[in-house]
Order: structure tokens, then sequence, then C-alpha cells
């Protein structure tokens, strides 16, 4: 199993719910976050005065999928998630060694 | 005292001689009770109805009048508490306008009571003299709640009763009774504790007494049974210092009334202090008197410490909040019971329990008109809507005791009202209730995030509006299908009865009808991209819109679930805001009114006969397309004809008051520092400009308009302030005359200590196709906008396009500039903003 960590513009997260659904990967948490990476916020001004920006607001979704999905899964968030300009965020992808649900106690592979 | 009846018909002097012979009796009577040490309530009631008796026989024998005509007795002698040299008070009340037979009837009645030798206190007046207050003499409206019908039409007395006793006169008596006994205290040093006390007006002398009975009679009738005091015990201190008055004037055969240390003996023996001792028995008199004075004086602080305050007309402010002085009255005056929740906001304080089960009582009874029958009544409605604290508490008791719902019924439509989804937490009234609580505490945020949108709802104009389309928003979710639309529709109700103006209408219907467009465009879309931004600020429109649209969004939000307005959340709107604010104030000098476009075939659609086609495009044509957003289609027809043959050095104006501010619309030829002296002239006049705008079309036609308020009362108390103000301008515009020589005076008054916070000045190349922007923010004072544009002008630059606003304290203003046509360089733009910042600091 592999865990897909996709740090993705707010608008985005509906497109790539939607292209996760068609790969039936149901099971998904989406969490508001903030944070930057290259494109390090900007500087908004606001009646004269400059505000540094510097975290921006990000939705961050976590889906565990089954290895063999996995390819499929990460371009799909990819094709969904992107604008082509700075700012379109990433996808981090970790190895899941074991998995439970708490419902039942059963370990699921 | 009787009166023979055969004397009646004889001759005067026989008559005279036995009027005498009676009233000499009846103060026989008297004085003898006095030195037995008796002169209390008791024998002063038995005296002063002896003088009615005497009374009611002079006004026999004064002959019939020619009117309907009621003596009354005032004040103390109304109250029967006659002491022997008291003056007797009257009032000579007749029902219709008095006439010479009236006169001689007066001198009939009142010249024998003369040569008796009594000190008469006499008033004659028509009743129609109480259909106005007489504010001005508030002891004889004191006195007058006193009166009694002593002869003549008790018919008369009644409609005096009517007249009279009316809630906003015994508000007013209230008032002035506080305000007269802290002036009669301060005269004692506000202390009882008299060697030789005065007492009838001493601090806990007779007085008091009178003044607590007369708070209780005017605020709540069983308040002194409430009281700190038993009112046995009351009674008891009023009997003792009317005896001890008796006695003074007994013994000093006049109206005096200080206990004096000489009285004091006197007045201990007659009383029948015991003791072989002069001193022993004027100790325990003294004493005596202490202990009944202080029962008097406790008992009237606690009875001005909880009597209603009056606060309003019928409304009267206590310990549980606001209540209605008279209950009955309130229940037949629907229109007046937003008062009550007004005057709750206004002290800082709720609705009594007592007032709201009276409203609850008999709020079905009444439609939704009854509540603001008049055209004061619906402005009243608005101003109860502003977002201060406590309105969310105020409204919630409305709806709790069914008064919301019936003043906005379609409001009723969605009490207690379910919608089930994944994100609301409460029954869709309250979700609304608590967006309004969401507002008023955003109103008071002083410290965090949140206080950015503050300053958002600081700059509102009529941010009541924005609470009537919250209150609104939802209604039409009594349905389950599309609700914001079926809001509308019902909403269009409400502003129709409400009779708002077309643009408050506009206002708030557009809340309604987009309440969920800009939490879409802020949490769904990409705000990154400057096409969504564009879009969403032509869709706005106008800053005020934007303003009131972030913040709606921001409260529905947040009262969705405690939950649903993260920090996340809320950094998107602020964004959102900002962006739009910024294309809205800094680039539309690039979006101009074209030829054929939609919403100018709309003002040229509807023109009015007198404006033809080539008129009304000739001078639109080349304005920002933002004209045709921020003003109404009567304002701009109005410009037009504003612009009509206009001719170098000419101003044309229009000038026109809505409540405290004022608007000016100014049309004349652009030149070399119009703008600079056209506010300087403003200012000239004392006006506070709040608001406006600056436009240039390419012909060099300029046309500004200004909101201001008249703080000096200038166009109030000239009746041809206007032509004034026009004289002036046309002076000014033409070189006639110079502003800075009008303003030098003023400059120097109003720049001394007005700064509050360092300004900020700010140039841009980049916002704008064709302009440098100047962004300034600094403390509102008279000339702001004078010194700024002069100093603009002075460095040889064009002012295309300004926009004027305020929040509070502080002036926002954005001019769009050029110099020969073009944007500033580098070099330029920091002459500019380090010249401009010397100025406004200058000012600090």
């Amino acid at each position: 199993m592999k865990m897909l960590k996709a740090i993705i513009r707010p608008n985005k997260v509906d497109d790539v719910k939607d292209a996760l659904a068609k790969l039936n990967i149901a099971g998904m948490t989406v969490t508001e976050v903030r944070g930057h990476g290259k494109q390090k916020g900007h500087t908004a001004i606001y009646r004269g005065k400059e505000y540094n920006v510097s975290l921006l607001p990000k939705m961050e979704i976590e889906v565990v999928v089954p290895d063999p999905l996995a390819d499929d899964a990460i371009k799909a968030i990819i094709a969904a998630a992107r604008t082509g300009e700075i700012g379109d965020g990433r996808v981090f992808v970790m190895p899941v060694s074991e998995s439970y649900r708490i419902r039942t106690g059963e370990m699921e592979s | 005292m009787s009166i023979p009846t055969s004397a009646r018909g004889a001759d005067a002097s026989a008559q005279s001689g036995a009027m005498r012979a009676a009233f000499e009796a009846a103060r026989a009577e008297l004085r003898a009770d006095v030195s037995r040490g008796a002169g209390g309530r008791a024998s002063l009631e038995r005296y002063a109805d002896r003088v009615d008796a005497l009374l009611r026989q002079l006004y026999q024998d004064a002959g019939p009048p020619a009117g309907p005509v009621a003596v009354l007795a005032l004040g103390g002698y109304g109250r029967r508490h006659l002491c022997l040299h008291s003056d007797i008070d009257l009032l000579l009340l007749f029902g219709e306008p008095i006439g010479p037979d009236d006169e001689r009837f007066v001198r009939g009645f009142l010249n024998p009571l003369w040569d008796l030798g009594v000190v008469v206190g006499h008033q004659v007046r028509e009743l129609a003299d109480f259909s106005q207050l007489e504010e001005d003499n508030p002891e004889f409206l004191l006195a007058l709640l006193d009166a009694r019908p002593v002869a003549g039409s008790r018919d008369l007395f009644d409609r005096l009763g009517t007249a009279f006793h009316v809630a906003s006169t015994h508000a007013f008596i209230l008032k002035s009774l506080l305000h007269l006994i802290e002036v009669r205290h301060a005269g004692f040093n506000s202390t009882l504790y008299q060697l030789e006390p005065d007492v009838k007006e001493a601090p806990g002398a007779l007085r008091d007494l009178a003044a607590t009975r007369t708070i209780a009679m005017l605020t709540d009738p069983l308040l002194l049974r409430r009281g700190p005091a038993d009112p046995a015990r009351v009674d008891a201190a009023e009997d003792f210092l009317l005896r001890v008055r008796s006695t003074l004037h007994l013994e000093s055969d006049r109206n005096h009334n200080v206990l004096s240390h000489e009285l004091q003996e006197r007045a201990s023996e007659i009383l029948g202090y015991p003791g072989s001792e002069a001193r022993t028995r004027v100790e325990r008199l003294m004493s005596d008197y202490f202990r009944h004075a202080r029962i008097a004086h406790r008992s009237l602080e606690w009875a001005r410490r909880t009597a209603p305050v009056p606060v309003g007309p019928n409304l009267g402010l206590s310990r549980d909040g606001i209540r209605f002085l008279d209950q009955v009255q309130a229940a037949r005056n629907p229109a007046s019971w937003l008062g009550a929740f007004q005057a709750a906001l206004d002290t800082h304080t709720e609705v009594s329990e007592e007032a709201l089960s009276c409203i609850q009582q008999h709020v079905d009874r009444y439609r939704a008109d009854d509540f603001f029958p008049q055209e004061a009544d619906r402005r009243a409605v608005l101003r109860l809507l502003k977002p201060v604290p406590g309105l969310y508490d105020r409204l919630s008791e409305m709806h709790d005791c069914g008064l919301l719902g019936r003043v906005f019924p379609e409001f009723q439509a969605i009490s207690w009202r379910v919608v089930r989804d994944f994100y609301h937490k409460y029954t869709v009234d309250e979700h609304t209730l608590l967006t309004i609580r969401n507002l008023e505490r955003t109103s008071i945020a002083n410290e965090g995030s949140r206080r950015r949108f503050q300053s958002i709802l600081a700059g509102l104009a009529e941010p009541e509006l924005l609470v009537l389309a919250l209150l609104l928003h939802d209604v039409g979710k009594w349905r389950d299908d599309d609700h914001a639309l079926e809001s509308v529709r019902m909403a269009e109700e409400v502003v129709a009865r409400l009779d708002l103006s077309a643009e408050q209408r506009e206002t708030v219907l557009f809340l309604i009808r987009h309440h969920l467009r800009m939490s879409l465009v802020a949490f769904r879309r990409d705000t990154e991209d400057p096409d969504i931004v564009k879009d969403f600020a032509s869709f706005i429109g106008t800053e005020d819109r934007l303003k009131m649209l972030c913040l709606m969004t921001l409260v529905d939000v947040e009262a969705v679930s405690p939950e649903t307005l993260s920090a996340w959340k809320e950094e998107l709107l602020w964004r959102l805001y900002v962006d739009t604010y910024n294309h809205l104030t800094q680039r539309y000098g690039d979006e101009l009114i074209e030829r054929n476009q939609a919403e100018l075939d709309h003002v040229l659609r509807r023109r009015p006969e007198d404006l033809s086609e080539g008129e009304i495009t000739g001078f639109l044509e080349g304005l920002p397309q933002r004209y045709l957003q921020l003003f109404s289609r009567d304002a701009i027809y109005r410009h037009v004809r504003l612009a009509r043959d206009i001719k170098p050095d000419e101003v044309h104006l229009f000038l026109q008051s809505d409540g405290n501010v004022w608007t000016l619309a100014v049309v004349t030829l652009d030149k070399p520092f119009l703008f600079s002296n056209i506010c300087g002239v403003l200012s000239s006049f004392g006006m506070n400009i709040l608001r406006g705008h600056a436009l240039t079309n390419p012909n060099g036609l300029v046309l500004d308009v200004f909101q201001f308020t008249d703080d000096e009362q200038f166009l109030k108390l000239n009746g041809n302030g206007q032509s004034q103000v026009l004289h002036v301008l046309e002076d000014v515009v033409s070189g006639r005359s110079d502003v800075t020589a009008r303003l030098r005076g003023r400059e120097r008054s109003v720049l001394k200590g007005v700064a509050r916070f360092s300004p900020v000045v700010r140039a841009d190349n980049s916002a704008s196709a064709r302009y440098t922007i100047l962004d300034i923010v600094a403390s509102n004072g008279l000339g702001l906008l004078y010194r700024i544009s002069r100093v603009i002008s002075q460095h040889g630059c064009e002012v295309d396009l300004v926009l004027i606003a305020t929040e509070g304290e502080k002036a926002i203003d954005v001019f769009h500039i050029t110099k020969s046509g073009v944007k500033l360089t580098d070099p330029e733009q920091q002459a500019l903003t380090s010249d401009l910042q010397r100025t406004l600091e200058d000012t600090l």
C-alpha cells in the first residue's frame, strides 16, 4: 500500500476528488492547510500598505491506495490539480506497512 | 367651615364678615391643635377641608361664570397638607378662551380671599394651554401632579387630567424632579444632619417625602411597598415633620420652616418632650428629627435609584431593563414597541420581562404595517438594525416574544425551521440571528485577524442595510428549492413596506440574491488567476457592495457551525477581498464606457424626454465603466443635464441632503488645480467630506460627486447657502478668488492635534495601464483633500480620477494621476510621495 499526500490548490479539491472516484478510490482525508513551497507567498498591498502573505492557503488530500493503483492515482491527481502556474502543489508518496480497521480490529492488506 | 345659608344674598359686608369669622375659626382650631403638639396630618387635612369649603362658598358668591371653570388646589394644598402660614396655591382653569366676563369672575373670586389676608398663589389658565408641555416651568408641572378639584366643573378637571397625564409629560416631570432634588440637596451640602434644619427643604425633610411619592406615582405606584422602610414608618416620619413644621409656623407666626436653636426649645416643649431641662428636651426632639429624616432620605434615595429613568416616550430604564411606564398605553401603540428595543440598545441593557410579556400578550392583534405607520417609524426600524453590541440579544428577545415575526412575517416563515445537511448546526432562524451576532462582534473586534474585517465594517455608510440583508438572506429556506431566489422575492416585499430608496433596495436585494457568490469564488475558484478576480470585481461593481458581501460571507459562514469558519477560510476570503478591492479602486480607469455597451443601452432606452441620445453618449463615452454601477439612472440623467452647455470657468452644481449627509454633484471643465480648489471651497465652509468620486472624460469634462456633513450647519442656517457655495466655487474655479486665503484661518485652527496615526502614501505604476495610482491613508481632517491635491497639482500632475472614502477617523483616498498625459517616472513618483508625506506629517 502507498499513502499519497497531495498538497493542492483549494479550488482543485473537487476535481481531484472526482478523478480519484473514477479510479474507485473513495476513502480520503481532506485538510485545510497553510504553507509554501517554491511559490513562497507574495506581497499583497492593501491601501498603500504591504502585507507579506508568506503562508498560502492550500488543501491537503491523503489517500491510501493498493500498490498497483498508486501510479494511476498519482497521475490522476496531477492531471486534475494542474494549472501550469507556480503554486500547483506537490504529491508525496509514502509506503504503508500495515493498516487496521478500528471497528473490527482486523488488519487489511 | 359652614357658612350660614342666610348669609347668602345678604349685604356684602355681612357676607364677608361671616366668611372672615369662619376663616378665623378654622385657624383658631388649627392653632389649638398645634399648641397641643397635634399639628400633624389629621389637623392639617381638617384645616384644608375648611379652606375648601370657604373657596366653594366664594365660587358660588362670585356668580355663575360664563363658561366652565374649575378651581383646583395645587402642591401642598392639593395634598391637603395645609399649614397655618402655607400659601394657598390655586389653579383657576377655564374650559374656553377667557373673556371679560371671566375676568370679572376671577376678581369676584380672588378679591375676598385677599381681603381675608390669605396668601394666595394663583394661576389662571385655559385648558388649551395644556395641549403643549410647558417645559420652562417644571415646578408648576410638579404642583399640577397634586391637583385636586375644590370647586366648579369636575368634568373640566377630568379633561385636564386627560391632557396632562400622558407619558411624555410624566417623563419630562420625572427628569425635572430628579434635577430639582439634586440642586436642592446641593444647597444643603447634601447632608440631612443639619444643626438647624429646614424641615421643608433640607435633605430628609418634607419635600423629600413628597418627591418620593411623586417618583412612585410617575413610575411605579407600588414602588414604596418595596422600599427600605415600611410605608407606615414613612407615614409616621411625615406626620412628625408636619407637626414640627406646624409649631414653627405657630411660634414664628409666619411661613418659617427652619428649626433654629431657639425654636427647637419651643418646639420640644409644645411637642411634649419630657425632661426637666430644655437641653434634654431639645436633644430628644432632634434625635427624633434625625431618625425620621433618615427614613425620608433613604426612601427617596431608594426611589431615585430604583425608579425607571425615562428614556423615551412611555419608556423607563429600571434595574430589570427597559419598561413601559404605562402598559395599557403601550398595548394600544405597537409603533412604540421597537422604541423599547432601541432604548435597550442605547442604554446597554435589556428589555424587561414585564415589557416583553406585554408585547407577547398583544402582538397577535397587529399586522406588520402597524409597527411602522409613519416615515419616522420606518427610519427607526433601519436605525434599530445598526450593528452594535447587544443587537443579537435584542433581536432574539423580539423573536422570542413574537414581535420579530410580526414586524417581518417573512422571518416567521423560518421560525424553528430545520434544514438537514452536513454543515448547518442550528435552525434557520437561529443561524440567521447568529450571523448578526457575528457581525456585531466584528464591530468591536480589536485584535487578531478579525480586526481587518472590523475596519471594513467601520467604513460602511449604511451597515444597517447589511443587517437587513442578513435578516432576510435565508427566509426563502421555508421552501426546499433554490432559497436565494425565494429569499429575494420575499425581501422585495419587506423593502417595499419599509419604503427604502431605490439604491437601498438594490443593495439589500443584491446582497441577498448573491449571498453565496463570494464564498464560492473565495473557496472554490482559483483566486490567483487575475481573470477570476477581474470577473468578480466587475460583477460586484463598487467597493461598498464588495465590503458588504465580504462581511456577509464572513458572518454567514461563521454562523453555520462553530468549526466552519477556519482561519484558513478567513484568509482566503480576505485575500479575495483585497484583490478585488485593489482591482476596483486601481484599475477602473482602464475600463471605459464604450458605444454599444449593454449598460449604456439601458440608460439610453429609458432616458427622459428632455435628453437626447447624443447628449447622453457625449457625456458618458470615455468615463470609467464603474460610473454606470456607482450611480442610479436618475443621478446619471441629472449629471447629463448639469453638463449641458457648460462653458470654461462655469460651474454647474446640484445639492441635496438626506438626513445629515449632503450630496454635491459638480460639473465643470478641467483645468490645473481644479480638484484641489473644489475641495478647498467645501472645507472653507466647514464641510467634512466623507466620500466621493472625481471623474474626468476625454473631452476634459469633470464630474465630482461629494458626500459630506455640514458640521457647522452652514447650509441649514443660511437660506441662500446653496447659492453662496455656488458663487464661491465659480469665483475660485475661474481664478477670481483664492481659496488658500479663505482657508488660512481654518487650517490653523484645525491642524492642531488632529493626527492620530502616521500617514501612508504609496505610488504604483503597475496596477493600471493608464495611470499612476496614488494610495493615501491619513487622519481625516478639515481640508485634507485640498492639501493633498494641491501638492499633486503643484507637481504638474493631472488628477483624472479620485476615490474618496472615510472609515471613522481615517481618510482613504485613491488618486489616478498622470503627468503630461503619461504615468509618472520613478524619480517623479519619489519626489511627489515624499512631498506628500511631508505635507501630511506636518499636520501631525
